[in-house]
């Protein structure tokens, strides 16, 4: 008998055409993920065997991988004889607590003399008989008794635990995510990842304006993001010079529209030179002013990129409680200022007017400001387990 | 020199003693301070505290930093006792404390408390029943260390907590665990309140902390900011606390391992005097290892041991020259607790060190019995 962990996939099993691709992917995100620990993997189209010692610590990192479906601890036996899988249930189940479940069986061995419903319900009887407390429930089952038959294995499980889903990290490619350090922007790049969407991030720092803090800020927001990924790269962008060039130059109730559509110049142009395919930001529908369909449409002609959304259409509270869930929250929540609470209008517009913004760009030499400004973006790479002052402490 | 005097302090470990140094050197800036310098040592400041909190299982916010276990003892006691005297007026201490804790409730007595002394078994253990009786609807708060001081005596936090939440749900346990951190494995959540010291654990002097559960109040004893603990946060002693404690909690099983064989050395020379009294029972920690010479006069002793570069400890560091109070609580022997000698050990003492340490014993020990002082 030997434990071990059964990874079932997640969507990617209906892929048919790229599954190669998705396994493969996954497999290396996941050695990523437990780099820490001695372990050996193998794998077919429909699962995943990892083997080791530290199952449950592994587990524990297991549940931040994106792609998969459910995460098991399961025992593999060398007989698929069905005594011996009576013999093999009976002893695993004899200290667990069980009352309504059902048995599930799937025989990847079709020549198995037995049915899958045959297998179910002789090894039902088994449950029965060795828990006296269980009963059969198969439309609402608090406990899965999960059983495989392959040609010369066997595998039985109880319920696992549920993963991430979406796919495996970097089959989508990549995507340029644009963190502030609110809420938003954090539970975005987390939705993109999701969906199998590589992050690097990129951020705008106006010092003096904005603080050192603000910016350690959002290193650290990057910091939880990259649980999901092992390592994030961040951009950041020194955003003074152009901010305060609005600020001079532009009138007062477009300050914001020009600013965002000066972040998208610039986003795009790093997007591209880093290969990034999209740009990902925490834009809301209506929650400011540069957040309105017109102002959206105005800020986003500046860029043929496409510019995904994940939190468009969630309400402020459905964006808190996901950013909760990925323990952004208690950092977002911070309260330091950045690039856009800064020289914020009283009354910004929020139904600007392309032809306006465009005269209004005129009145600044903006395009040696922008070619500046990604000349001297600063990159660091922010890993998920970078320790801070390892050396002092 | 030879050092047999660890509970009483430890000397700063050189990994922890550059901490200091680099932090007092490189990172001056307030962690308050609004600059990159503030903010740098505020990250510093963070990161330590985190560490201290994986460490011991416990929440960031449960951490409160003091000057030691003596200000830690102070406001969890007095902290808590102050915010929760509408839930009574009557705190439980054994007869094992620190002469901190006595003082302590000392104080709450002009302050309209009440307080009441547990009994011991003769190994040392709190007496569960006895317990059970002090615990009073109006006791709110019990105090017992988690590891004594002087005879090392060790109680079971874990089950005391049970019983004391049997007789009164509102009564919350303190314990001081400034002699059990980094020698015996101690689970936090087995307490609402715990004191700790850095310089017990090979840590410099001046810092220690507080574990403050957070399911309960306490109020400031020192007043400044809206803080439990008012004033500029003392950024080195920090992260050599810090330090210390991840070092201490880390090596814990194996130089107890190292502890134990070095006493099983110590008890199995001593017992062959046979004037001399063993004061150790089944629940004594190896660490401390503690006798009563019963017919010669301890500091003499110590002094001539001093004399030879070695250096023991008497009844604990914090009393001096008093009668041993928990040899008392134990023994019952006046003569006994009068005349005990407290030798402490750790990881770093040699084989070599204890070897020459029972040669001079044994040189002075007769020679001073020569004498033939009678203890009054």
């Amino acid at each position: 008998m030997n434990k071990l962990i059964i990874i079932k996939y997640g969507e990617l099993t209906t892929k048919k055409g790229n599954i190669k691709l998705f396994i493969k992917t996954l497999k290396k995100n996941i050695e990523v993920a437990l780099k820490d620990f001695e372990y050996k993997i193998e794998y077919d189209n429909g699962r995943m065997f990892i083997f080791g010692e530290e199952l449950e610590k592994m587990e524990s990192r297991l549940e931040k991988v994106f792609g998969i479906h459910e995460i098991v601890i399961g025992y593999e036996f060398d007989s698929i004889d069905i005594e011996d899988l009576k013999e093999n249930l009976k002893d695993l189940i004899q200290n667990e607590k069980i009352t309504a479940f059902k048995v599930r069986t799937k025989r990847s061995y079709k020549e198995y003399p037995l049915t899958s419903m045959e297998v179910s319900r002789i090894l039902g009887g088994v449950v029965l008989k060795t828990i006296p407390e269980s009963i059969v429930d198969v439309h609402d089952p608090k406990t899965f008794v999960d059983v495989e038959i392959r040609m010369n294995k066997s595998y039985i499980y109880l319920d696992g635990k549920s993963g991430l889903h979406g796919y495996p990290l970097g089959v989508q490619g990549k995507g340029l995510l644009m963190l502030s350090g609110g809420i938003d922007s954090p539970v975005a790049g987390y939705l993109a990842m999701k969906r199998g969407v590589r992050i690097e991030g990129i951020y705008f720092e106006s010092p003096p304006h904005t603080s050192e803090a603000a910016k350690e800020k959002v290193k650290t927001l990057t910091q939880i993001l990259s649980r999901y990924s092992g390592y994030i790269k961040l951009h950041v962008i020194n955003f003074t010079e152009i901010q305060e060039a609005i600020y001079k130059n532009i009138p007062k109730e477009y300050l914001i529209t020009i600013m965002r559509r000066m972040m998208y110049r610039i986003t795009e142009r790093i997007a591209h030179k880093n290969n990034a395919k999209i740009i990902v930001n925490g834009e809301s529908i209506g929650q400011v002013a540069s957040q309105t369909l017109t102002s959206m449409s105005v800020i986003n002609a500046v860029t043929n990129m496409p510019v995904i959304r994940p939190v468009a259409c969630l309400d402020k509270l459905e964006i808190i409680a996901l950013a909760k869930k990925i323990e952004t929250y208690e950092t977002s929540i911070l309260p330091f200022e950045d690039c856009c609470t800064i020289f914020v209008p009283e009354h910004p517009v929020i139904n600007p007017d392309l032809s306006l913004c465009e005269e209004y760009e005129k009145l600044v030499d903006f395009e040696t400001l922008l070619k500046d400004a990604i000349k001297n973006e600063e990159v660091v790479t922010i890993r998920e387990d970078d320790k801070k002052f390892e050396d002092l402490l | 020199m030879i050092y047999l005097d660890y509970s009483a302090t430890t000397p700063v470990s050189k990994e922890v003693l550059d901490s200091y140094i680099k932090v007092t050197r490189d990172y001056i800036g307030n962690p308050n301070s609004l600059h990159s310098l503030g903010m740098k040592s505020n990250e510093l400041m963070k990161s330590a505290t985190k560490q201290i909190s994986e460490v011991l299982d416990i929440k960031t916010e449960e951490i409160v930093y003091t000057s030691g276990a003596t200000e830690a003892n102070n406001l969890a006691i007095i902290g808590y006792c102050l915010k929760n005297t509408r839930l009574g007026k009557n705190i439980v201490v054994s007869k094992l404390e620190h002469p901190s804790i006595y003082g302590i409730c000392d104080y709450l007595k002009t302050q309209g408390f009440t307080v009441s002394y547990v009994e011991n078994t003769k190994e040392g253990l709190i007496d569960f029943e006895d317990l059970s009786k002090k615990v009073t609807a109006e006791t709110i708060l019990v105090s017992i260390v988690g590891v004594n001081s002087e005879l090392g005596i060790r109680q079971p936090l874990k089950t005391l907590r049970q019983i004391i939440k049997k007789q009164n749900e509102n009564t919350v346990l303190h314990s001081d665990l400034t002699q059990a951190i980094g020698k015996v494995n101690v689970n936090l959540h087995d307490v609402d309140l715990a004191s700790i010291s850095g310089h017990k654990i090979y840590g410099p002097k001046g810092i220690g902390m507080l574990y403050k559960s957070e399911k309960i109040q306490i109020q400031p004893i020192i007043h400044g900011t809206e803080e439990l603990r008012s004033g500029t946060p003392c950024l080195p002693l920090i992260i050599a606390f810090s330090k210390a404690l991840r070092l201490a909690i880390t090596n814990e099983t194996k130089n107890e391992s190292v502890v134990k064989l070095l006493n099983d050395k110590l008890t199995a020379t001593i017992a062959k005097y046979p004037k001399i009294m063993i004061n150790k029972t089944n629940y004594s920690i190896p660490h401390i290892f503690n006798l009563s010479l019963m017919n010669i006069k301890p500091e003499t002793f110590i002094h001539a041991l001093e004399k030879r570069d070695i250096y023991v400890g008497s009844n604990t560091a914090c009393a001096k020259g008093e009668i041993s109070s928990t040899i008392m609580a134990i023994y019952g022997d006046e003569k006994r607790a009068n005349t005990s000698l407290r030798i402490s050990l750790s990881h770093l003492t040699s084989f070599d060190d204890l070897n020459k340490f029972l040669y001079s014993f044994d040189i002075v020990y007769n020679k001073l019995l020569e004498l033939g002082w009678e203890n009054e």
